[in-house]
């Protein structure tokens, strides 16, 4: 490895730290209820290598336990996953000339490597497929690690590590806060809390995450238009002008 | 079908849509411009999808019983003013987990 691929790996390995100390934790979990539901660890590393998700591979477990058809499988999986399409809307730009690592960067985007890839800038003459990359796959490796290890040591490890998982919660704020530096846009913050304090009143745990997306999503649209209709140029024109008014 | 069987179509079955639904946005898009209100609401996404998760980490929170979501409120209001502070990721992260676990094992 040359020393600007380590750097740059390095500068990755700093950008995911939050996530190294959320995901193992994390992925611990998975895999001692995973052990718990009485399967070999094997199947919690193939999990996390080929499925990759969190709130996805909690729930596979619940179905296995409750011997679920493969079709429910299937159709809560796209349910609960749906709000990475939106995810993947927001990168299309982003994700545009990154080369041969376009599918594992798609196959890799979980709500965490999403949140740091759209808020963390490449750094300044480096290859932005490659920094990606590395972020991409430091974060699969953490859920990798955490989920093999919490299936393997299961019941003897007594630490306490309750409330570690808070670590991406925090790391959500920062971010969401590097945002509200980053863009004059003040609209799309006002749309989530609307959606998102509706959403955790009316929808269950399992179900707010997407919902609320959807919900903000239509929010947006609903003001893009009407900021649209109130101005007469067309929206393509300035977008700068158009940043200043949302 | 022996149980490993099952497992593996299982898990191939769970992987195969967890990739569609991260694919789906980008091989609808690759042939065709996306809509022009989808490019104008685009890039306000990550705000608005970033202070969602942050609501998404409070969804388990009983906030009519105690300690009535006061670890994880004070948790956030701590993490923000320190990151305005100081604007430093690994401070605000770090700090604000630290004190979350001091909250939840010890006082609450």
């Amino acid at each position: 490895m040359t020393h600007e691929s380590e750097k740059l790996l390095f500068s990755a390995f700093k950008t995911t730290l939050p996530v190294l100390f959320g995901y193992i934790p994390l992925g611990m979990a998975f895999g001692l209820l995973l052990a718990g539901a009485g399967y070999h660890w094997i199947y919690a590393l193939v999990m996390s290598i080929f499925i990759y998700t969190g709130a996805g591979q909690f729930i596979a477990v619940a179905l296995l336990a409750a011997g679920a058809q493969l079709m429910e499988f299937v159709t809560i999986t796209l349910l609960i996953n749906l709000r990475h399409s939106f995810y993947g809307l927001s990168l299309l730009d982003k994700f545009s000339g990154v080369g041969k690592v376009k599918p594992y960067l798609m196959f890799a985007l979980t709500d965490e490597t999403y949140a740091l890839l759209t808020t963390t800038t490449v750094p300044e003459g480096a290859s932005k497929a490659r920094f990606y990359f590395y972020i991409s796959v430091l974060d699969h490796l953490y859920w990798i690690a955490g989920s093999v290890l919490g299936a393997v040591l299961g019941s003897m490890l007594r630490l306490n590590l309750e409330g570690l998982t808070f670590v991406l919660a925090a790391l959500f704020v920062v971010l969401t806060l590097e945002q509200y530096y980053a863009s004059r846009a003040r609209f799309p913050f006002m749309a989530a809390m609307g959606a998102g304090v509706l959403s955790l009143l009316l929808f269950s745990p399992d179900n707010m995450l997407l919902l609320s997306i959807m919900i903000g999503t239509l929010i947006l649209i609903m003001y893009e238009r009407t900021t649209k209709g109130k101005n007469s140029e067309p929206l393509s024109n300035d977008s700068a002008t158009r940043e200043e008014l949302l | 079908m022996t149980d490993t069987a099952y497992m593996l179509v299982v898990i191939a079955a769970v992987a195969l849509a967890t990739f569609a639904t991260r694919a789906l946005p980008f091989i609808f898009f690759s042939r065709r411009e996306p809509p022009e209100l989808l490019s104008t609401i685009e890039k306000n996404l990550p705000p608005m999808i970033l202070l969602l998760l942050v609501i998404y980490c409070l969804k388990d929170v009983q906030w009519f019983e105690p300690p009535y979501g006061v670890p994880e409120i004070f948790t956030i209001a701590v993490v923000t003013v320190l990151h305005i502070w100081r604007r430093n990721a690994m401070l605000s992260i770090f700090a604000g987990t630290g004190l979350y676990m001091v909250l939840v094992q010890l006082i609450f």
